[in-house]
């Protein structure tokens, strides 16, 4: 199928959206809740991935939503709503990357589901020497040692990698979401993943 | 290919980023760089290493949770106001104009040429409006200047370069004095009128021998008339004609104009005698000597009368003299 035609597709898959979102910007609480409801999986799943908390991924869902409800009305079609909302998602993350970043300076901390602070560095053995880590380590705090080397990576360096490694966006589109180009969010991809294998390199 | 492009591109192959193109050439660089491959055997070991920190779908609690404070959250805000809602509508507006350059320059554009066009127009309009309000203006102050005009001739009578044309109206007694000033000029008036009578006694002396015969023949029947013709100079003017005019005709006229004051003035008096004398005209001197009939009882006149009817060259002369004489038996 060529461009043109994936493109009128792709306009009429979103038109029902295009008039929710109209219908929303004269006013209407119900189209909002249905943009809501259409969005909300993915806004959590993004924030509780990024900060590994239920509370901070729940105070992002309502600041995002209560800023899109505030802002909806400068929404003007230039981009897809999924990167709009995407937008003030990730500005509301990076800020909160920004002050755990902060916060944790001379500590190597994350938070569980349940809220909890655990200490991931206390937990990994400084011995780099296994190679097999399946043996060495058990899933669970092989995950906790890839946590901690995210938590290393800058608050954007980390976006970027979450936004491209986990959920599977394409670089012009996390280009878009932070603000910049494409061959930024390239370089600060390639800047993520050196980082972490130099983080996670007695582990393999 | 050097190394470090390709392990740019080994991340971007990673991810599904790369071209086919770069893809074929990076999968050339690998075949033979083992450093590289071993970088790209690294990424490929992140990769599965990340996995183990997967991402996980929100509990139904946490989505109903959030939900919920956010309806909550909502329904506390207050309903936005209709000034809001106005200056949102005027801010959207504006923002697409901002989306739409090519539309937003054209209607720079546009909006541009309108101004300028109708700067144009406002400034022609005005221009015009102040024009013909200036020439308004000016045709007051032509019709004051007019009537004040004997004034300003009577006080620059310099100003005035020379009579180009008198004109009587037929049966009326308006005159129409064509005169030049440094901008030529045109009065009309009555004979009564001073400016009128002004420019008259000027062309009895500086126009053209048409224009002094016109003067002094309008001059001359106001003088018959008996309309002022004292103390205005009028009765010097018709004098001066007399005089030292070098066409008869006019001077033929100043004399008639002169006939009702040779009795009362002696001025008029010499002036008729000394044409009666000197006159170069036998007409003139005739009607001089006619004219002079009233006052023969002047010793000067019969002085006059007898030189001419006893010397005079021309004998019609002397002979119309000497009958004057005859006709008067009182001689004193």
């Amino acid at each position: 199928m060529d461009g043109p035609d994936r493109a009128q597709e792709r306009l009429q898959a979103r038109a029902p959206e295009m008039e929710l979102i109209r219908e929303a910007q004269a006013g209407s609480r119900v189209a909002f809740d249905a943009l809501v409801k259409q969005y909300e999986q993915q806004v959590l799943r993004l924030a509780l991935h990024l900060t590994g908390s239920e509370h901070d991924a729940e105070d992002i869902y309502q600041e995002a939503f209560l800023k899109a409800f505030r802002y909806i009305g400068n929404f003007r079609f230039e981009c897809s709503f999924y990167t709009w909302i995407y937008r003030i998602v990730t500005n509301l993350c990076l800020d909160q990357l920004r002050r755990r970043k902060t916060r944790r300076e001379d500590q190597a901390v994350v938070l569980d589901h349940s809220g909890d602070e655990i200490d991931v560095l206390s937990s990994v053995s400084d011995n780099r020497s296994f190679s097999n880590p399946a043996k060495e380590l058990d899933r669970k705090v092989l995950g906790e040692r890839i946590q901690a080397a995210l938590s290393k990576l800058t608050p954007r360096e980390r976006m970027v990698f979450e936004l491209k490694h986990y959920q599977g966006l394409r670089l012009r589109t996390i280009g878009e979401m932070l603000n910049t180009t494409e061959e930024t969010a390239k370089n600060t991809l390639f800047r993520a993943t050196k980082k972490l294998r130099t983080q996670l390199a007695g582990l393999r | 290919m050097n190394c470090e492009l390709a392990h740019e591109r080994i991340v971007l192959s990673a991810y599904g980023e790369l071209s086919d193109e770069f893809q074929h050439e990076l999968d050339r660089h690998l075949a033979a760089c083992t450093e590289c491959s071993e970088e790209r055997q690294q990424l490929l070991a992140l990769k599965t290493l990340a996995a183990v920190h997967p991402v996980i779908e929100p509990d139904a609690n946490l989505v109903a949770r959030s939900r919920l404070r956010l309806e909550e959250a909502l329904d506390s805000l207050p309903p936005r106001r209709w000034y809001e809602r106005f200056g949102q509508s005027i801010v959207n507006n504006f923002s697409s104009l901002q989306a739409a350059p090519v539309a937003a320059c054209l209607l720079l554009v546009v909006g541009a040429g309108a101004g300028t066009l109708g700067g144009y127009e406002f400034a022609e309009g005005r221009a015009a409006h102040v024009a013909g309000r200036a020439q308004a203006a000016e045709a007051a102050t032509a019709q004051t200047a007019q009537q004040n005009h004997a004034q300003t001739v009577a006080a620059n009578p310099a100003e005035v370069a020379n009579i180009s044309s008198i004109v009587r109206q037929p049966n009326s007694d308006m005159i129409e004095v064509h005169y030049n000033q440094v901008v030529p000029q045109r009065i009309q008036g009555s004979l009564d009128d001073p400016a009128i009578r002004q420019l008259l006694m000027l062309a009895s002396e500086n126009s053209s021998a048409g224009v002094r015969d016109d003067s002094v023949g309008l001059l001359a029947a106001e003088c018959r008339a008996g309309h002022s013709c004292k103390g205005e100079g009028m009765r010097d003017a018709l004098i001066v004609a007399l005089r030292y005019d070098k066409n008869e005709g006019v001077r033929e006229k100043a004399l008639q104009g002169l006939e009702p004051y040779v009795s009362e003035d002696m001025r008029v008096r010499d002036a008729v005698l000394e044409a009666l004398l000197y006159d170069t005209d036998p007409r003139i001197r005739t009607e001089a000597i006619s004219i002079l009939q009233p006052v023969e009882a002047d010793t000067s006149v019969r002085q006059v009368l007898s030189s001419v009817a006893t010397s005079d060259h021309n004998p019609h002369i002397r002979t119309v003299s000497r009958e004057v004489l005859n006709r008067a038996p009182v001689i004193q």
